[in-house]
């Protein structure tokens, strides 16, 4: 018995190319959604796990990275097959996938006879396909507005930072649910569709997936290859335009990955507050230390906080005067303002601990005066 | 000879058991029955007087006179303490020289006789910024009587419930300012330091309720940073302090929403120490000058502060960059539309993508059963 038929589905190139897209996209994924859900513990534990946030952030950028050149290049081998090779553009979504889809489901329900009949790319790959490239788009618009949010500002309103992060968390969530619904379904557990590793898919396989392909194949219709003259030709004229456009796509990666500085990375020391400033020279005596008494006189002490404090109004221009201690103590208008021995009863002492005097004395002072009252007021 | 040395030794022995005998017992139940055998009034014989006062060796003046009637108004009066109690090492006149030089060297000589009494809070400031400083060498540093006045203190706590009393709790500022006294200055002025001296409003922190009593800690460390956000939110996560203000209890949440807040949180639990430029809460709206939001020079939501507040630490900040902050809001139709309509997009996308790739997979597993039943009846 002969080896089954093999039919080649992807170059090794293309499954290079798959390669990397699963390995971003899966570090991406197992990096960015931690994130997304940092709160909770099995987040915490995976962030854990990478090494901390930063280290997680640094990783999820890598792979960012990764997928963008991956895009640029397949960008430039897509133009290649279209524009040079002019290979029937298969991947193209049309109403016939439509149709497809709903025989498809009808057919899973036993109201259609038939499962529909398809080519190169049925409708649930080209889903995919489509999927992974409006996701990469939304990522990669919204991921830059994270990494270079004040370059955003600078053309859009502040809001849409936050809001180009909540859209990248839904498409997230969106897009790992796919790939485990519909390609993990479709490619693992239906049947175990090797094509993606080994390249190739055996007769039976493209009969029952890709019937209409196989029919091209067999009929010759299929690859067809391009006259080498005419492709010397396109090529002349496709390479340096594709050159030019994937180098400013790269320069673009470039720029998105180092554009902008967002943040200082040290911050500037607290400002500058004396944190050891007492409010006498020294701290305080360690005891209940009264001033010491031989202070407590009008020279001592009251005479010159009352010129410090009072003398303004209270000095020379009439009225209550505190400008000597026979002055003080004879009082204004309304009468003494110092009754010696009676700080209770003395005018000063009502007024000073109403507060809000014009000349208010400080708590401390009001109470060396009020003792010196009390005592007897002395002159010396 | 040696029965006479027998003698001096046993007489020795049985005072200074006496003596430990009469101290334990002192100290054991420190009451105002006790009687160490020194009364006040010997003490105060002398103390008592005006201008007792004793020039120290340097220059400084160290005063001695106590206010008995300060004194006996004091917690410690009340409690009818003995002087001896604390100055253990005095009995008598004349008094056993001192080695003091200056005035800090009394205090520093004198303080751990608190630990007699007090050893819970003593020990407590063992592991303080305070002791940690005097330990490097720091003589400024407070120590137990910094901040508790010995002769003067009045009680601070309700007896029955430890609770720190409402007037001890506005005087809390002025005994830190002794020492802090620009701090003071400015947190007098703050939001919450207006409330507390002006208002009285026990509501506010006073210096204690975010840096701690005691073992207070060093406030300049990265684990302080990355722990100051749950100090903020203890007050400003409760509903029934934060309603008779209308202030937003969401502050917490929306932070940690954010990038920032985020990676504060992840440090603060993976790597306590580590140093970040991710704000926390007083970066931006001030240490000890917090102002109220809508305050016109301070105030965050005054756009023009907001934008320089970002600036700090993004200098490239432009006029929109501030907006991609959502200030404290949870996105609504309202507040921060266009995050709101994003994942209400989202809310909607989802299920409707995910659910119709659902249910075309749940039709072919459908299928694929009956098929494989139908095979295996035939078989």
């Amino acid at each position: 018995m002969s080896a089954p038929t093999k039919h080649p589905r992807f170059a090794l190139s293309q499954r290079i190319e798959h390669a990397l897209i699963v390995l971003a996209f899966v570090t991406l994924a197992v990096t960015g959604l931690p994130q997304k859900y940092a709160g909770a513990a099995w987040a915490e534990a995976m962030i854990q796990l990478f090494g901390g946030i930063e280290t997680t952030r640094v990783i999820h950028r890598f792979a960012a990275t990764l997928l963008m050149l991956e895009s640029v290049y397949h960008l430039a081998v897509v133009g290649y097959k279209v524009f040079v090779r002019r290979v029937a553009m298969s991947m193209l979504p049309t109403l016939q996938d439509g149709r497809d889809a709903w025989q498809a489901f009808r057919f899973n329900l036993g109201l259609a006879k038939q499962r529909p009949q398809m080519g190169r790319y049925n409708f649930e790959e080209k889903a995919e396909y489509w999927s992974l490239v409006w996701g990469t788009v939304v990522m990669i618009i919204t991921g830059f507005m994270m990494w270079n949010p004040i370059a955003t500002a600078r053309f859009f309103p502040g809001q849409f930072i936050p809001a180009a992060k909540a859209a990248h968390g839904g498409e997230a969530v969106l897009a790992v649910l796919a790939i485990i619904i519909w390609h993990m379904y479709s490619v693992h557990l239906r049947r175990f569709n090797r094509s993606m590793w080994t390249g190739s898919l055996t007769e039976e396989e493209m009969l029952h997936d890709h019937p209409v392909e196989l029919a091209d194949i067999k009929a010759g219709f299929a690859n067809r290859p391009v006259e080498p003259l005419t492709l010397k030709k396109r090529q002349q004229a496709y390479l340096p335009v594709a050159g030019v456009f994937s180098l400013g796509l790269l320069a673009g990666v470039y720029y998105f990955v180092t554009f902008e500085q967002t943040a200082i990375t040290t911050l500037p020391p607290t400002p500058a507050v004396q944190v050891f400033a007492p409010q006498t020279p020294t701290p305080l005596p360690p005891t209940a230390t009264p001033k010491p008494l031989g202070d407590l006189t009008w020279a001592g002490l009251v005479d010159p906080v009352f010129a410090d404090k009072c003398a303004v109004c209270h000095g020379t221009a009439g009225g209550l005067s505190f400008a000597t201690y026979a002055d003080a103590l004879q009082g204004g208008q309304s009468g003494p303002a110092i009754v010696p021995g009676n700080a209770a009863g003395s005018k000063l002492v009502e007024v000073q601990s109403a507060g809000g005097h014009p000349g208010q004395l400080t708590e401390d002072e009001l109470a060396q005066i009020t003792e010196w009252i009390d005592r007897g007021a002395p002159e010396n | 000879m040696p029965n006479r040395h027998r003698w001096l030794f046993i007489s020795a022995f049985l005072g200074v058991g006496l003596a430990l005998a009469v101290f334990t017992l002192a100290f054991a139940v420190p009451s105002a029955s006790a009687e160490p055998g020194v009364g006040n009034e010997y003490c105060l014989s002398c103390h008592g007087q005006p201008d007792q006062i004793k020039d120290l060796p340097s220059g400084e003046r160290l005063y001695l006179t106590i206010d008995p009637t300060l004194y006996a108004d004091s917690v410690h009066g009340q409690g009818g303490y003995a002087c001896v109690q604390c100055h253990t090492d005095i009995r008598t006149f004349p008094h056993p020289e001192s080695k003091a030089q200056d005035r800090r060297d009394v205090t520093l000589s004198m303080y751990t006789t608190c630990k007699q009494c007090h050893s819970g809070n003593f020990e407590k400031t063992l592991d303080s910024v305070h002791q940690k400083a005097l330990e490097e060498g720091n003589k400024n540093a407070a120590v137990c009587s910094d901040c508790h006045n010995p002769h003067a203190q009045q009680r601070l706590t309700h007896p029955d419930t430890r609770q720190l009393l409402p007037r001890a709790h506005v005087q809390i500022p002025q005994t830190c300012a002794r020492c802090h006294s620009e701090i003071y200055d400015q947190y007098k002025k703050s939001v919450h330091g207006a409330a507390l001296l002006e208002n009285i409003n026990p509501d506010v922190p006073a210096c204690i309720d975010c840096h701690g009593v005691h073992n207070i800690p060093d406030p300049t460390t990265a684990a302080f940073r990355l722990r100051s956000p749950e100090l903020c939110a203890k007050c400003h996560t409760d509903p029934a302090r934060m309603s008779k203000y209308g202030i937003s209890t969401q502050v917490l949440n929306t932070y940690l929403a954010d990038f920032h807040g985020t990676t504060v949180t992840l440090f603060e639990k993976q790597t306590p120490d580590q140093v970040t430029n991710k704000p926390v809460c007083f970066d931006c709206h001030g240490i000890h000058d917090i102002a109220r939001p809508d305050d016109p020079q301070k105030g965050l939501q005054v756009k023009e502060n907001l934008l320089q507040t970002c600036q700090k630490c993004h200098p490239d900040a432009t006029p929109n960059f501030p907006d991609a902050w959502l200030s404290h809001y949870d996105p609504s139709s309202d507040k921060n539309p266009l995050v709101y309509y994003v994942n209400l997009f989202y809310k909607i996308f989802i299920p409707s993508v995910i659910g119709g790739m659902a249910l075309f997979v749940a039709s072919d597993i459908g299928r694929r059963l009956i098929k494989r039943g139908k095979g295996a009846a035939r078989s």
